[in-house]
């Protein structure tokens, strides 16, 4: 079973069409890049599978399970987590309470309970920010546990987002240009990493990007998205060389020469 | 001249090349012996000022009853400074109608003991309840509408429960007011100071655990962005509806405190002027700052009563000079602050106090602690 099924999804803005017939699959354990130029219909795909956006037609199911009239914070939690293409972090925290802000589904106290000052609180907030402190270890963080966000470098940033998403125990993550602002080498070690993140947390990763050679190299299915529609699926470097990609990514007289 | 080859001297960027990319972690700072000294005569003395020289205990001064009842008031706005922080600081709502909150918990704890003649110390709570109940059919509004059209709303709610609500003769007693006696054991005013101040120390705790815990992350998180705090799996409308009903509680436990202070409460006390003396105190106190916004919140009351005017000896100069009652000067000064609040010191009084703060809580003096870089734009986003 697939754990994401995104079946033939449209969705129009006034008289925009942003998305059209959009059909996509994510198999367990699998990566799955989704490339396309600007103003494709990417992260638009991904408001509708969050639910940020409710499609117009088509239905969106996780693990068989039809979620395409679910509130976003119930698909977190089923295990759908996301990252935001502008860094989704709440800037005026630190580095580790983000990490606990993140691991809210984790809790089992209920807010008034921690108001009150339930006994059992304190020992769950102490095993939270353990945890928070283990997955900064893992991200290479260790350091900026107690630097505010908004002080850090945005490379950084991209990284702590991945960190806060992982602490939502997700089993798809869906990553919105994690290699943007990253140098050739950096985005090679980011692809070991998120390679590295499937191996160790038995995840399912979707991510668009615009780094062709991040993408192909890591994925184990491409699809390239071109005005809200798929242009081509397949192998990555199927859809590499694609003619059609090819043209939507140069344009008509590259393509042609 | 010797031929061997010189190696040529390192630049510092070689040298620190090399360094293991290792953070050095500082050694906690810990006070010496005459720091420790220091800090706890610092806190015997705030101890001494809050505890003992309301009670004319140990103190060479001799305050009167009205004195120490204005202490009470001014431990009662801090109490509703708090609850409007939870609003404006935590969940980035204004509410300009917040006497609505604190005249419902009043007017609910004066009904509870006069008219069903139970204690006082069980009215608290059906007030308490009561603020919860009203807060939140507001909180589903504001679900609704956002920004300066909730903003209206909540002016407008405030306006109806003062002309309309408060005006229900058989629940409110209408012009005549209503009569809610002291509890049993705490009639004078100098015992229902320390009354007021154990209900500041209950919501104190509460506010510190909710920053502390799930409830005030989660709203962090939805006040700075609602899309990654949903994408976290917050509820976020629930949340927004937790800051109400919590905001509501605290501001109805204030109420009830002021109604039995007073005694007797009539409807037209809880005026817009009050709404927007508290919205003034929670701002100028400090945003998400406990102890700016309860420092703030003493000063508006001691201010708003007239008390600091006549203590700094200044009442023939505001009264006779510039011809302003006394009770009149928080409204002037007030905006005012408000104004160096927002461009100057985003972090009100609390970002003033911050480095006493620091250092009495054990750490160095430092003066920097505390500043706040800008206002957030949510909050002045209504």
């Amino acid at each position: 079973m697939s754990v994401l099924e995104v079946d033939a999804v449209s969705i129009n803005f006034g008289g925009v069409q942003a998305l059209r017939e959009v059909t996509l699959r994510a198999g367990e354990w699998e990566i799955v890049g989704i490339i396309g130029p600007n103003g494709a219909g990417k992260t638009t795909l991904f408001n509708c599978i969050t639910g940020f956006y409710s499609p117009t037609s088509g239905r969106v199911r996780h693990r068989g399970r039809d979620i395409t009239t679910m509130p976003v914070h119930a698909r977190a939690a089923l295990g759908i987590g996301r990252t935001f293409q502008n860094v989704g972090l709440v800037k005026n925290a630190t580095v580790l309470e983000n990490l606990l802000t993140a691991q809210h589904l984790r809790i089992g106290y209920d807010p008034v309970t921690g108001m009150v000052g339930g006994p059992a609180t304190f020992a769950e907030e102490r095993g939270l920010t353990d945890r928070a402190h283990q997955l900064l270890e893992l991200s290479g963080l260790a350091g900026h546990a107690h630097a505010r966000v908004a002080d850090l470098p945005y490379g950084l940033l991209k990284r702590i987002e991945i960190a806060t998403v992982l602490a939502t125990d997700p089993d798809l993550l869906l990553l919105d240009e994690p290699g943007s602002g990253l140098g050739p080498e950096e985005a090679h070690s980011l692809g070991d990493t998120l390679l590295g993140l499937r191996k160790e947390f038995g995840l399912t990763i979707v991510m668009i990007d615009h780094h062709v050679p991040l993408v192909t190299r890591i994925s184990d299915y491409v699809y390239c998205l071109n005005f809200g529609e798929v242009l081509a699926e397949g192998r990555p470097d199927v859809v590499r060389r694609h003619p059609e990609v090819v043209r939507a990514y140069l344009g008509e007289e590259e393509a042609a020469s | 001249m010797s031929a061997a080859i010189e190696t040529p001297p390192e630049t510092p960027a070689e040298k620190t090349a090399v360094l293991p990319t290792v953070s050095v972690e500082e050694k906690p700072f810990r006070p010496g012996m005459s720091g420790v000294l220091g800090r706890g005569l610092a806190w015997a003395a705030v101890a001494w000022l809050v505890l003992a020289v309301p009670g004319n205990h140990l103190s060479p001064f001799d305050l009167g009853v009205s004195d120490v009842g204005v202490l009470s008031t001014a431990a009662i706005f801090a109490i509703i400074g708090l609850s409007l922080n939870v609003l404006i600081g935590y969940a980035g709502t204004i509410s300009l109608g917040h006497q609505a909150f604190v005249g419902i918990g009043a007017f609910t704890s004066a009904f509870v003991v006069t008219d069903l003649g139970m204690e006082f110390w069980l009215a608290v709570p059906i007030a308490a309840i009561m603020g919860g109940v009203q807060a939140a059919l507001l909180g589903a509004i504001s679900l609704r509408l956002s920004g300066l059209y909730f903003a209206l709303v909540t002016l407008a709610y405030g306006m109806f429960a003062e002309e309309s609500l408060f005006g229900i003769a058989a629940l409110t007693g209408g012009e005549g007011g209503k009569a809610a006696p002291r509890p049993i054991g705490f009639e004078t005013d100098y015992q229902y100071y320390y009354v007021c101040l154990a209900f500041l120390a209950l919501v104190w705790w509460l506010d510190l655990r909710l920053t502390r815990t799930k409830g005030g992350r989660a709203l962090q998180a939805l006040r700075e962005n609602p899309r990654v705090a949903s994408s976290y799996g917050i509820n976020v409308k629930a949340y927004t509806m937790l800051a109400f009903v919590v905001s509501g509680v605290f501001a109805a436990i204030g109420g009830s405190l002021l109604a039995h202070h007073d005694e007797v409460i009539v409807p037209s006390s809880f005026d817009f002027e009050l709404a927007l003396l508290f919205v003034l105190m929670t701002v100028v106190g400090g945003l998400r700052n406990r102890l700016g916004v309860v420092l703030g919140s003493v000063f508006f009351a001691l201010l708003g009563s007239g008390f600091l005017v006549e203590a700094l000896h200044l009442t023939g100069f505001v009264e006779g000079v510039i011809g302003l009652p006394k009770e009149f000067v928080a409204l002037v000064i007030g905006p005012i602050l408000l104004l160096l609040t927002i461009t100057r010191f985003p972090g009100g009084i609390g970002q003033q106090v911050a480095p006493v703060r620091g250092w009495m809580l054990g750490g160095r003096f430092d003066r920097h602690a505390g500043a706040v870089k800008e206002i957030e734009v949510n909050d002045v986003r209504a």
